[in-house]
């Protein structure tokens, strides 16, 4: 923040969003908007820095040089192993009655030049990739090979829109996943294909055949994220249908 | 009632003897323990937090070390005084009092969220190929400067922040 780093610790939650606190000046943010509410700070946005919810197993293809953080030995008896299905289990302390969601329905949310979306998960998964507009930018929004893994990114190849499908038997990466058969064949097998083009997309956005081959497409940082949270940040969302 | 009436004026005599030393040591005690208990109240989990309480939590909470430590060295300087004129209950109730003015002292000045999520210190990383983690696990992903980090989830969704530099590029990394 204007040239000093802070350090960021654990200091609270608002309706179940937690809140953090820097060491250098004593500030209050928000975690899901990375915005001050109080302090010194109070008005200051921390920047967003694009970052991916994925598989291991997805990631570790895509990042032969990556690192990753190892275990704390005095905590791992602490982890919950199954966080995902016993945190659904919470219970909530804000819901939106009027909407169309419950609380605990889990939505890709996403942001335009200040207009916000929400997919929910479940009908993204079924219908992946799916193919959206929002604020006058075309949306790409892919569920990886592996049925976890999720990206989004601006549907244009050199100031054209285009349409993306899932296309079958796609030989792709070969020499990735030499472990396990059963995810080398999804990642092998996945590929995307447009409209414009007709050229295939691997999940990082890149054409890898093809008139566009070469080319990446633009990423949009989406956030997976509970309903009740992403619409209480986000008053005016949209929820998207097919 | 002729045996009680004198015992009562006994009683009364005492607390006319330093109401205004009473009145002193109640607002201290009231001061130290409200600018911990309130915010403790307010932040709690599963509850819902108003805009306005909220922002009142943050405001005592931040004025809490150095208030709770003068309200309850008052109390103590307060109770001291007020130890000599009074009978073993209202002495029981000096301390009891002087108890929970301590508990708030100390209690302000500690981040009771981090005892129960513990903070990452000194995080250490591990090349992706010396990773025991499953390749069904979920990983919260960054690359920076063709640097590629990966946090697991099911780490992150106990500590909530790390800090950390990628590439020279500080981020705060939360779940």
């Amino acid at each position: 923040m204007n040239g000093r780093d802070l350090n960021f610790y654990l200091a609270g939650i608002n309706n179940q969003n937690f809140l953090m606190r820097d060491r250098e000046t004593g500030t209050w943010w928000q975690q899901i908007t990375g915005k001050a509410i109080y302090g010194p700070l109070q008005g200051a946005s921390l920047e967003l820095v694009l970052s991916d919810e994925l598989t291991f197993g997805q990631w570790r293809n895509e990042s032969p040089t990556g690192q990753v953080l190892a275990p704390i030995a005095k905590y791992t008896k602490e982890y919950d192993p199954n966080w995902e299905p016993d945190v659904a289990k919470l219970p909530v302390v804000i819901s939106f009655p009027g909407t169309e969601l419950k609380s605990r329905d889990v939505v890709i949310g996403l942001t335009i030049n200040g207009a916000a979306r929400a997919y929910p998960w479940e009908e993204f998964a079924k219908q992946s990739p799916v193919v959206d507009r929002v604020n006058g930018t075309p949306l790409l929004l892919a569920l990886g090979p592996d049925g976890k893994s999720f990206r989004v990114f601006v549907a244009r190849i050199d100031g054209r829109d285009a349409e993306f499908f899932l296309q079958a038997d796609a030989p792709e990466n070969k020499e990735n996943n030499k472990e396990n058969n059963k995810e080398n064949k999804d990642n092998k097998d996945w590929a995307l294909l447009d409209t414009a083009t007709a050229s295939q997309w691997n999940f990082q956005g890149c054409a890898t055949s093809g008139a566009a081959q070469g080319k990446c497409l633009d990423r949009i940082p989406a956030l997976k994220d509970y309903w009740f949270d992403w619409r209480n940040y986000h008053p005016d969302t949209t929820i998207y249908k097919h | 009632m002729s045996t009680s009436t004198p015992s009562l004026t006994q009683i009364r005599t005492q607390r006319q003897s330093s109401p205004w030393l009473w009145t002193a040591f109640s607002l201290c005690a009231i001061t130290a323990t409200a600018l911990f208990f309130v915010p403790a109240f307010i932040i709690r989990p599963f509850t819902h937090q108003s805009a306005r309480g909220l922002a009142l939590a943050m405001n005592f909470h931040d004025h809490a070390p150095s208030v709770t430590l003068i309200a309850a060295i008052a109390c103590f300087i307060l109770a001291f005084a007020l130890w000599k004129t009074v009978g073993p209950w209202r002495k029981s109730l000096l301390i009891l009092t002087l108890l929970l003015v301590t508990f708030s002292a100390v209690m302000a000045r500690l981040n009771y969220f981090e005892w129960m999520f513990h903070p990452i210190t000194g995080a250490q990383f591990e090349a992706q190929s010396a990773s025991k983690l499953d390749p069904k696990e979920m990983i919260l992903a960054v690359r920076l400067g063709g640097e590629a980090r990966a946090y697991p989830i099911n780490q992150m969704a106990y500590h909530h922040v790390l800090n950390d530099v990628v590439a020279g590029v500080p981020i705060a990394v939360t779940y």
